[in-house]
């Protein structure tokens, strides 16, 4: 009975006994070897005993720091933002210009406050959140009111903080702000993750040999951590942000239960921008005699609200540098051009040079007023700007997301004014068309080769056919189709410059003179030969 | 609560055993029988000790301690170590408080040449403790190899003896009454006819004789000197002189080319020497007892009188030597 005993404790306190027993027999040969040493000795070491535990112990606290440091909080550490929620101070008012996704992601904010409510209810508490859409948009902005709103604290961090070089460390990471997640839970009573760049965490996986082992491993971790949010019932929201396809993210991100709800946060629309120019206005001291929103809101197609933000503070930075108190309306213009056209780049040309600039510019820029449907001409420059030595600056009045056959032979006209407006005033052309007839020719090859725009009959999509199973004849009659097009396009151009020369040698002189006109003096001018521009508004 | 007994137990064992073993290992009543065992226990060696005073003396007896060329053999230089290792281990070691040992080691076939070695027990601990360099522990010892001064002097009395025809007891007493007793000075220590003549070192005549050994010693195996001077003899004393302590160094140099060198310029090549070892000497066992060192080259009668000031200026390189002699 004893000794069954016996073998039960030692069973279970083995291992203290081996160590308590291991450390009896080293003070014992410890004191042993003290006491065989001659008094001098045993006193040196005995005085020197102190210095040593002291190093030991030094030692120890060193190795102890550098292991923390390094193995466990120093590779693997998380670049997080921790920040409470009400600390994050973004409010919900503060979110201007994209009111349809406010109000989708004001159904999560519900979704947190209300969780003990849906659980009542037996609804399905919404674990993710995944906001695509291009960059500069207010994702980050949206997730930070999220996390205001819901009064809980938010971690924030990017994508590609989780790459590691070392294969274990990027998901150690995913395991570790998932941890500190679920600590900040409990004591607040939920947690936003907010991982921005979702894509370089969450992109398709690769299954062979040359995939990222490092990257699948962090994306397995963070997929099972979701999961395992889901399982112990944390009340963690993780919100993502990628302004890369939603075709490009790995399906298994985005099966319900884990990315289950999208939010597309796209470009502000007219209303939108307004709103936004209203808001970053109200933080500046602009004339509002000179200062139209509306108008600055229309010039500013496709522009994101950092984009808008950036035109304000630009717009501020050369109204002081022009010693003003206030944001005049040029000063918007220019900080618009700087943004879109880049700054100037002052070269010095011959005036044989120049002024087969000028007529280039002049060509696209009276084809494109008088034949483009979409596209209006705010700025024409002989001025050099990002490699450039002129420019045309247009855009449509109001944001468009599909382009008629109309529309795309107008921008191949728009292409080939430059080299016909040359052509019709010096019998010549420049290496200035270079990139026009590339421009042109990708356009023309696109619709004939693309979207069936072309007379021949051929419909679809020829690129996606291997080009080896494609017959020599289609190739020749495609290419012949989209010649035809490239043709008919330069006929038309040069039938209206050379009707409208005296318009163009106009405007090519005005550019000589000027070197830059903007929108009201080019629309003035055409006024001026009773021509406008015939575009829907 | 029984597991805290054990260890208080265990501990109370330990603290038990560990203040045993705390006395010194060489008690000051068994001194000298340590040391004799220990060298027999350790490296088989028959050792006789005598202690006087602060010092304790060692007398080993070696086979063939000297060569043809009266250079310590290869085998007794390693007992004498042995003999050394052993005393310090004891010196350091015990409650006794010596502060010098003399090894005597004596040849078996020519009893009448010895090597006297003296140490002191402060610069052993020193070493230990890694105070002194190695150089500089070697450069603190005292080592002579001389002819017996007692077997010197009891050969020139005998053969007045003889002249005179005395009795053997009744010279054997006359020997015992006048001419076997202590000596008064480093250089007399010796052992002879089963006979201890020690005396207990004076830290002042120690460290006397060992500055005129780090300048002859220093002459020698400096390149440029070694060349130009030889230093036959030297001599350092610790002299009293109306109850006033001074250090005499006494050099008896000549040049070996006379054209090179001026008189005055030996002297003075000594004299630097003198006072430079002197301050690191001194200096270096904060020795304060005396006044002033006085340095004579009896090449050519000169002396320097260096005040202890100037010679504490001297080490802490406040004043130059040329200062010195020119204040002198």
């Amino acid at each position: 009975m004893l000794p069954r005993k016996l073998r039960m404790y030692l069973k279970m306190h083995g291992g203290r006994i081996a160590i308590i027993f291991s450390i009896v027999i080293v003070l014992i040969a410890a004191v042993i070897g003290l006491m065989s040493l001659e008094s001098f000795y045993r006193n040196l070491t005995l005085a020197t005993m102190p210095m040593q535990l002291i190093l030991v112990a030094l030692n120890a606290a060193i190795f102890v720091f550098m292991y923390l440091r390094f193995m466990q909080g120093g590779i693997s550490k998380v670049s997080a933002t921790r920040t409470k929620g009400e600390l994050v101070n973004v409010k919900w008012s503060d979110v201007i210009g994209m009111e349809e996704a406010k109000r989708e992601a004001w159904e999560v904010v519900q979704l947190i406050k209300d969780r003990a409510k849906l659980k009542q209810i037996g609804g399905k508490i919404m674990r993710g959140l995944l906001m695509i859409g291009p960059p500069g948009c207010g994702k980050t902005y949206l997730a930070k009111a999220i996390a205001t709103e819901a009064g809980i604290p938010f971690l924030a961090m990017s994508g590609s903080s989780f790459d590691e070089v070392f294969i274990g460390v990027g998901s150690s990471k995913v395991r570790k702000i998932f941890k500190e997640a679920r600590t900040l839970a409990e004591g607040y009573g939920g947690c936003i993750i907010f991982i921005d760049e979702m894509d370089s965490v969450g992109s398709r996986r690769v299954f062979n040999a040359f995939g990222s082992q490092e990257k699948s491993t962090t994306q397995n971790q963070l997929l099972a951590e979701i999961d395992g949010v889901a399982e112990k019932d944390y009340n963690i929201m993780i919100i993502g942000a990628t302004n890369a396809d939603e075709e490009s993210l790995d399906p298994a991100m985005l099966r319900p239960g884990r990315f289950d709800r999208k939010l597309y946060i796209d470009r502000p629309n007219l209303e939108d921008r307004e709103k936004i120019f209203e808001y970053y206005f109200s933080k500046v001291k602009y004339d509002k005699g000179s200062v139209d929103i509306k108008r600055i809101a229309r010039k500013a197609v496709y522009k994101t609200p950092a984009e808008i933000e950036n035109i304000v503070k630009e717009a501020a930075l050369i109204a002081t540098r022009d010693k003003k108190d206030a944001i005049e309306y040029k000063h918007i213009s220019e900080a618009i051009e700087r943004i879109d056209m880049g700054l100037k780049h002052r070269r010095h040309m011959t005036p044989n040079e120049k002024e087969m600039v000028a007529y280039h510019e002049g060509g696209h820029l009276v084809v494109l007023y008088l034949l483009h449907p979409t596209d209006d001409v705010f700025k024409a420059s002989i001025v050099g700007r990002r490699g450039a030595l002129g420019v045309v600056h247009h855009q449509p009045k109001e944001e468009l997301f599909t382009r008629n056959r109309n529309a795309l032979l107008a921008d191949i006209k728009v292409s080939l004014a430059g080299y016909v407006a040359e052509n019709i005033r010096f019998g010549t052309t420049s290496t200035g068309v270079a990139s026009d007839f590339a421009q042109a020719m990708r356009t023309a090859h696109f619709m004939v080769w693309e979207l069936g725009m072309n007379d021949a009959g051929f419909i679809g999509d020829y690129t996606i056919i291997p080009e080896s199973q494609i017959s020599e004849k289609v190739k020749e009659a495609l290419n012949e189709e989209t010649q035809k097009i490239f043709q008919s396009c330069l006929k038309d151009v040069e039938r209206l410059l050379s009707k409208e020369k005296d318009i163009l040698d106009r405007f090519a002189q005005e550019l000589i003179k000027k070197e830059e006109l903007d929108y009201d003096e080019i629309d003035s001018i055409f006024k001026e030969y009773g021509k406008s521009s015939m575009k829907p508004v | 609560m029984k597991f805290r007994f054990l260890v208080f137990l265990i501990a109370g064992c330990f603290l038990a055993a560990a203040l045993q073993g705390c006395g010194v290992t060489y008690p000051k009543g068994q001194f000298k029988e340590s040391v004799i065992k220990l060298c027999k226990k350790e490296y088989n060696l028959d050792v006789k000790a005598e202690t006087v005073g602060k010092t304790i003396a060692i007398y080993v007896p070696i086979k063939d301690l000297l060569d043809f060329n009266f250079s310590i053999t290869k085998k007794a230089a390693e007992q004498i170590n042995n003999v050394i290792l052993s005393v310090s281990r004891a010196a350091i070691s015990t409650d006794a408080a010596f502060e010098f040992y003399c090894i005597i080691a004596h040849d078996a076939k020519i009893p009448e040449l010895q090597i006297i070695i003296i140490k002191s027990v402060e610069d052993v601990k020193r070493f230990m403790l890694n105070d002194i360099s190695r150089g500089e522990y070697s450069k603190r010892m005292l080592v002579d190899l001389r002819l017996s001064p007692q077997a010197q002097k009891e050969r020139a009395i005998k053969e007045v003896f003889e002249k005179m025809s005395l009795d053997k007891k009744w010279q054997e007493d006359v020997m015992n009454d006048f001419f076997r007793s202590e000596p008064t000075a480093l250089s007399d220590i010796g052992y002879w006819n089963e006979k201890f003549y020690i005396k207990d070192v004076g830290l002042g005549e120690f460290l006397a004789e060992q500055v005129a050994n780090r300048v002859k010693i220093g002459f020698r195996e400096n390149k440029e000197t070694n060349e130009k001077f030889l230093i036959k003899a030297s001599k350092g004393t610790y002299e009293t002189k109306n109850s006033k302590h001074y250090f005499r160094f006494e050099f008896l140099n000549e040049p070996k080319w006379i054209k090179d060198f001026q008189k005055e310029e030996i002297s003075n090549t000594i004299f630097k020497e003198a006072v430079s070892a002197a301050s690191d000497v001194i200096g270096g066992y904060h020795f304060n007892d005396y006044e002033y060192i006085e340095i004579a080259s009896q090449y050519d009668g000169k002396s320097l009188k260096v005040s202890k000031p100037d010679l504490e200026g001297f080490r802490k390189k406040k004043i130059k030597f040329e200062d010195i002699l020119t204040g002198s």
